[in-house]
């Protein structure tokens, strides 16, 4: 199998203190369905927004589609989340001034997209997601799970290789959980899309292809 | 391409600003008092402009310009045949006639202005009319008196039409010596009242003057009659584009401008200050806007914004506070500007004294859409001043500790 995201000797500290990852080594093979599995300040967040190219390892290398993410260049680093990532994150993700299809069309607004493909690309997702009909509803008018849901459709419009999804259940009861996570299970069947999603519930990492579990920095399994 | 993307931001932005309309408006109100105050106080500065330069436009003959001979880069600048067919050929010059401009004393030493003129061609340019008697018969030593200079002329020496205008001019002979020749003119004619130059001068043939002055066919000016008055700067400028001096009416109306230049100057700047305390409130509504939306600035980015497009959402936003209290400024304005008029105006008048007496059945205040105009760039300019600094301030939000930490 393709690799497809590879983590090598990863490290990062924050403010020359807090050890937030400590040597993190793995790859994710393109088409994966990996969780994320660690306590509470164990450095899942970190290493997410490290492998988004939002943040920077203290060392070590991140390897995306076989090629060296420079953390230095800023302009490739925007070019990886435009091109390359989709991103999840907890809860409150959406922008509440703009309507769901809106939310999910915004992405494509920063990647030079045609207005009319914008609309036609947003209109498919939300239906991929089961919302087509609360297309014109804002976030404030929508139960969390169907938020997330919205969130994914976002994730997925700029068509990207890996979606990073930071605890995208941790606000959700148990069944909008499961409902999210089957919906993240398919996408990734029908689409390919890799997904590595952190969450803390070991329940949730049976239903995944593999775990990666970080305790206090490290990768435990 | 780029007027898309333009609107892309536009139309993000509108939905900010749409879910904070309140907060908007009464941002937008602040810039739009500034604007008010500046539309107003112009408004006032040009009306009393505008009545001015009509004043000056009814009063004098203003279509009535000299060209003159001017010392131009060491170089004097001659009236010659040449120089009068390209004045004839600048646009909306209707007609032309060279002049001769001489001083002669009377024999009582009354001091007269005079110009030689062209009988003939005369009369298109200055458009002499009579209050008594006629024009000048070529190549004879008659004279026509300005207004003023023939009342003179009456009270002091007695003349009147008819009679002969004793000069002495001025010769020297092979030794030196001065010897003053005498020469009479007889007076035909007597021009009404200009309120202008020509209300001083004695008007003489002009060949008569030439061989008066020994003979020389150079001329000191030429008179040139403008056929519209809106043509009038437009041929000062072609004259000065020959190296000539232009003088006239319009002078008056030059120095009318500098002055209202200054004045307006002076008002919009004290009602300036209105506006920075405009932007200010800008400055400080949308820093809390940034601050409050800490957490989706970092998502926007982490979902592919760069710091630039977080900089030009930001400013798209502040363009609407921009465009919002600029129209409500020019509103404003016309509604201060209006003000002005009806109660401030009986005050006015009444400080500016009988000249400008025109004024009490005119509106002293002039909204253009210039003005206007105006009056919406600076609202618009300000608002993308203002917000500049709570742009740059969201765009190096770090994503990371806005999404972990924001509100
Ligand atoms: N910006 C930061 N500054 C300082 N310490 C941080 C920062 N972000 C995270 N940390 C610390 O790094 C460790 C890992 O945090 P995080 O990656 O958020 O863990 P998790 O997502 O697994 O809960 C924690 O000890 C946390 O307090
Ligand atoms: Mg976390």
């Amino acid at each position: 199998m393709e690799t497809i995201i590879e983590a090598m000797h990863l490290n990062k500290a924050y403010n020359d203190q807090v050890t937030a990852l400590l040597d993190v080594n793995f790859a994710i093979g393109k088409g994966e369905f990996v969780a994320l599995l660690g306590r509470s300040g164990s450095g899942k967040s970190t290493l997410l927004n490290i492998l988004g190219g939002l943040d920077a390892p203290t060392s070590g290398e991140v390897r995306i589609d076989g090629r060296n993410v420079d953390f230095g260049d800023r302009k490739a680093l925007i070019a990886l989340r435009r091109e390359a990532i989709g991103f999840i994150f907890q809860s409150f993700n959406l922008i509440p001034a703009l309507t769901a299809q809106e939310n999910v069309e915004y992405p494509l607004l920063f990647n030079y997209h045609e207005k009319a493909a914008r609309r036609e690309r947003a209109a498919d997702l939300l239906a991929t997601v089961g919302l087509a009909d609360r297309a014109h509803h804002y976030p404030r008018e929508m139960s969390g799970g169907e938020q997330q849901r919205v969130a994914i459709a976002r994730a997925l419009v700029g068509d990207p290789l890996i979606v990073l999804a930071d605890e995208p259940t941790g606000n959700l009861d148990s069944r909008t959980r499961d409902e999210i996570f089957d919906l993240m299970r398919r996408v990734n069947r029908e689409r390919e899309t890799t997904f590595l999603i952190v969450t803390h519930e070991r329940e949730l990492g049976k239903r995944t292809d593999r775990t990666i579990e970080l305790l206090d920095g490290s990768v435990v399994s | 391409m780029i007027v898309g993307r333009l609107i892309d931001y536009l139309m993000a932005a509108a939905h900010q600003v749409a879910r904070k309309r309140m907060r908007v408006f009464l941002t937008a109100l602040g810039i739009a008092i500034g604007v008010a105050a500046v539309v107003g106080t112009v408004s006032l500065g040009e009306g009393i402009r505008y009545q001015a330069v009509e004043a000056i436009k009814e009063q004098s003959d203003l279509t009535l310009i000299e060209a003159t001979a001017d010392i131009r880069g060491g170089a004097i600048q001659l009236i010659t045949p040449a120089k009068i067919g390209e004045l004839d050929a600048i646009p909306h010059v209707a007609a032309s006639s060279a002049v001769v401009r001489e001083a002669y004393a009377t024999k009582r030493q009354t001091y007269l202005e005079v110009v030689g003129v062209d009988p003939g061609g005369i009369g298109d340019a200055i458009r002499p009319k009579y209050l008594k008697g006629e024009s000048l018969a070529p190549g004879s030593r008659q004279a026509v008196l300005g207004h003023d200079v023939a009342e003179t002329l009456q009270r002091y020496e007695g003349v009147r039409l008819g009679d002969t205008v004793p000069i002495l001019i001025r010769r020297y002979d092979e030794d030196g010596m001065p010897v003053d020749e005498e020469v009479g003119f007889t007076l035909v004619g007597v021009l009404q009242e200009r309120d202008d130059a020509f209300d001083q001068v004695m008007l003489i043939d002009r060949g008569v003057a030439q061989e008066l002055r020994g003979g020389e066919a150079a001329f000191d000016g030429v008179l040139i009659r403008v056929d519209h008055p809106d043509a009038v700067f437009g041929v000062v400028d072609g004259i000065k584009g020959l190296g000539l001096t232009a003088r006239g009416a319009f002078q008056q109306i030059e120095s009318v401008n500098r002055l209202m230049d200054v004045v307006v100057l002076i008002l919009a700047f004290f009602a300036g200050v209105a506006l920075i305390v405009g932007a200010l409130m800008i400055v400080n509504t949308m820093v809390t806007s940034v601050f409050e939306r800490t957490r989706e600035i970092g998502i926007t980015m982490a979902i592919g914004a760069s710091p630039a497009d977080v900089v030009y959402l930001v400013l798209a936003e502040c363009l609407y506070i921009g465009l919002i209290g600029g129209v409500i400024g020019d509103l404003l304005g016309v509604a201060f500007s209006g003000a002005i008029n009806t109660f401030g105006k009986p005050f006015i008048v009444a400080q500016l004294g009988d000249t400008f007496s025109t004024f009490a059945d005119a509106e002293i205040t002039l909204i253009t859409p210039g003005l206007l105009v105006l009056g919406m760039a600076i609202a618009i300019a300000l608002s993308l001043v203002s917000g500049l600094y709570p742009a740059l301030k969201a765009s190096h939000l770090n994503p990371v500790t806005a999404i972990r930490t924001g509100v």
